[in-house]
């Protein structure tokens, strides 16, 4: 294994967190928009899928491409809707919010890490 | 639901939320129709009651599987004064006793404070694990 692949390697941790933090932020703002519209009648919930679209990716070639693999917001249409057609309840939304910061939490103390690892990795010829 | 991964806390205790936020629903509904005498079909309001089931056998959250009205009798009250009264002076009354009520609503707001309670400590505790980043 050349330098060259070693290298593609380290990237492409730093481009799957990226992408990961990149579709928690649309999350954050479809959790947003749910919430802001908790009582507006005939609304209907927002998700972002992600994580099930790199897993797909993943699971056919082992790698994907990133550039290919976007956030995409989606209705799911099949929740119970309350008597004025909405189908937001705040406990979910919060629940979702949880995992999300969670995530989000997870994705930046990789980040950190590596970038730590890199700075070391710089550090030794001194 | 899936429970099999990093979130599975977070899915249960949000559940739990959900069914007392129905709870809480249900128990507002009864308190509202204490003295509801006519709920459609010339009878006095029922009071309601919601039964939760478990999803699935094994771990899992909970899920509301019905509200069912509570059967027992109605009460009886003398208000001969009442254009429902009748021969006696007797009014059929909501079987719905605020006591009851009360308690049960302090049962599902402590419920939920659990919920709220065990979704805070499973970030805490992600939080520890992350620790191990450092």
């Amino acid at each position: 294994m050349g330098p060259k692949t070693e290298m593609s390697k380290t990237s492409n941790i730093i481009d799957f967190l990226e992408a990961g933090i990149r579709a928690e932020s649309l999350r954050y703002e479809a959790i947003a928009s749910n919430i802001a519209n908790l009582r507006t009648p005939g609304y209907r919930r927002i998700g972002v899928k992600f994580e099930e679209l790199l897993a797909k990716a993943l699971d056919s070639s082992g790698s994907a491409d990133l550039s290919e693999i976007k956030a995409q917001i989606h209705q799911l249409n099949t929740t119970p809707v309350k008597s004025n057609g909405n189908d937001v309840n705040l406990e979910v939304e919060v629940g979702e919010m949880v995992k999300n910061t969670l995530r989000h939490k997870v994705y930046i103390r990789v980040l950190s890490k590596k970038y730590r690892q890199m700075e070391l990795a710089m550090n030794i010829g001194k | 639901m899936e429970v099999n991964n990093i979130f599975g806390p977070v899915d249960i205790a949000i559940s739990g939320m959900r069914a007392q936020h129905k709870q809480m629903e249900v128990i507002s509904s009864n308190v509202a129709n204490k003295r509801t005498t006519d709920a459609g079909k010339g009878e006095p309001y029922r009071r309601l009651e919601a039964i939760f089931k478990a999803d699935g056998d094994g771990i899992g959250g909970v899920s509301l599987d019905e509200i069912v009205k509570d059967m027992s009798d109605f009460h009886r009250i003398l208000d001969s004064g009442n254009p429902n009264a009748d021969e006696q002076g007797y009014v059929l009354m909501p079987n719905v006793s605020l006591p009851k009520e009360m308690i049960n609503l302090n049962i599902a707001m402590r419920a939920y404070q659990a919920n709220v309670a065990i979704l805070k400590r499973y970030q805490a505790m992600v939080e520890t694990a992350l620790e191990l980043l450092r």
